[in-house]
């Protein structure tokens, strides 16, 4: 649990301390790409709790999602509906939900209090 | 209290959540930082000065017409100050700094109404340059003198396009432009209809267009005279004197 919160603290430093910024028009990309890496985060703490992780299922998974999100908000702005983007906002949120529901629950039943 | 066997792989995109959220915390600074308040502080500077400089041309109108005052006093008390007032209300007359009145045209130069579908919005506009076309051919035509909107077009007026509006000497005006100029009213008219680009306005612009252009004769019309200031910082006459 330290190391990862070790790790998104070495993310958060070093994105502050070369204060890199993207311009506006990718807003929307790297709204979707937060949501994918959230969800991937919590769905990589959900599979190691089961203990059923596995190196390629979690990176390649993260990383097809995080494509599939950006491609369907690269459509969206293409065709001129905008708003498209917000199915895979929609859908990486109940994916947090659930996997954050998940993970508590593994929790509890690994530290007794089931 | 978690021992839970970690992979790289996950550690790995926890810095990477890290790394988005910190960038997206910088773009949202940084827009943050830019966008408010400048447009909208140039647009209190643009209405203060321009308040400011309606002020100040009221106090010249005032002044001018004190000075005219002690002018008329002061002709007058002697004989020779009267031949000074008069060459100088000639010159003043000259310079445009005194409204006139005489024959003339009067020319309306307004904005198409409808703009078809998927023309340019921009060929259903009056622009500088066709104020500036008729004000040209209107000189041409022995035009003595000339207005746009009630200002008066001097030696020093430019007359260039500033945004959706059009600047003339310093301000800003909008369709309709109705520009009045006195001389021989047939004269003028024949200038007007007969110069390259302003008589376009009057045939093919018009048509194609809608543009609202009119030009009427008239007897008896009145042109303003020059508001603004006219105070040389740089001219002086040749041959290096005072």
């Amino acid at each position: 649990m330290l190391a990862l919160v070790l790790a998104l603290a070495l993310g958060v430093t070093l994105g502050l301390l070369t204060n890199f910024s993207v311009p506006v028009a990718w807003l929307t990309y790297l709204g979707v790409a937060v949501l994918a890496a959230i969800d991937a985060c919590l769905g990589g703490i959900k599979a190691s709790l089961e203990e059923t992780f596995d190196d390629k299922v979690f990176v390649s998974g993260f990383l097809t999602n995080t494509l599939m999100a950006a491609f369907i908000v690269f459509v969206g702005d293409r065709i001129g509906v905008r708003e498209l983007y917000l199915a895979a906002v929609v859908a990486f949120g109940m994916r947090v939900f659930e996997n954050l529901g998940d993970v508590r629950r593994l929790l509890f039943r690994r530290w007794g209090w089931e | 209290m978690l021992r839970a066997p970690y992979r790289p792989a996950l550690v790995l995109v926890f810095v990477v959540l890290g790394l988005l959220i910190a960038v997206a915390f910088n773009t949202t600074t940084r827009l943050a930082d830019a966008r408010p308040g400048r447009s909208s502080d140039l647009v209190d500077v643009v209405q203060s000065m321009e308040s400011q400089r309606d002020e100040l041309q009221d106090r010249l109108a005032d002044l001018r017409s004190e000075l005219a005052e002690l002018e008329k006093e002061a002709a007058e008390d002697s004989g020779v100050s009267n031949s000074f007032s008069r060459e100088l209300d000639r010159v003043r007359q000259s310079a445009g700094l005194s409204a006139v009145s005489g024959p003339g045209v009067e020319v309306v130069l307004g904005d198409g109404t409808e703009v078809a579908q998927g023309a340019d919005p921009n060929d259903y506009l009056i622009h500088d340059t066709d104020i500036a076309a008729v004000v040209n051919a209107l000189f041409v035509g022995g035009a003595e003198a000339i207005e746009v909107n009630g200002e008066r077009i001097v030696a020093t007026t430019p007359i260039r396009c500033a945004g959706t509006t059009v600047l003339v000497n310093s301000a800003r005006l909008g369709s309709p432009y109705v520009i009045k100029a006195v001389g021989d009213p047939t004269s003028l008219e024949t200038a007007v209809l007969e110069d390259e680009s302003a008589s376009l306005l009057f045939s093919a612009y018009k048509n194609q267009y809608g543009l609202q252009v009119t030009l009427s004769r008239s007897s008896d019309l009145t042109v303003t005279g020059y508001r603004g200031s006219m105070r040389p910082q740089y001219v002086r006459p040749p041959g290096g004197g005072a």
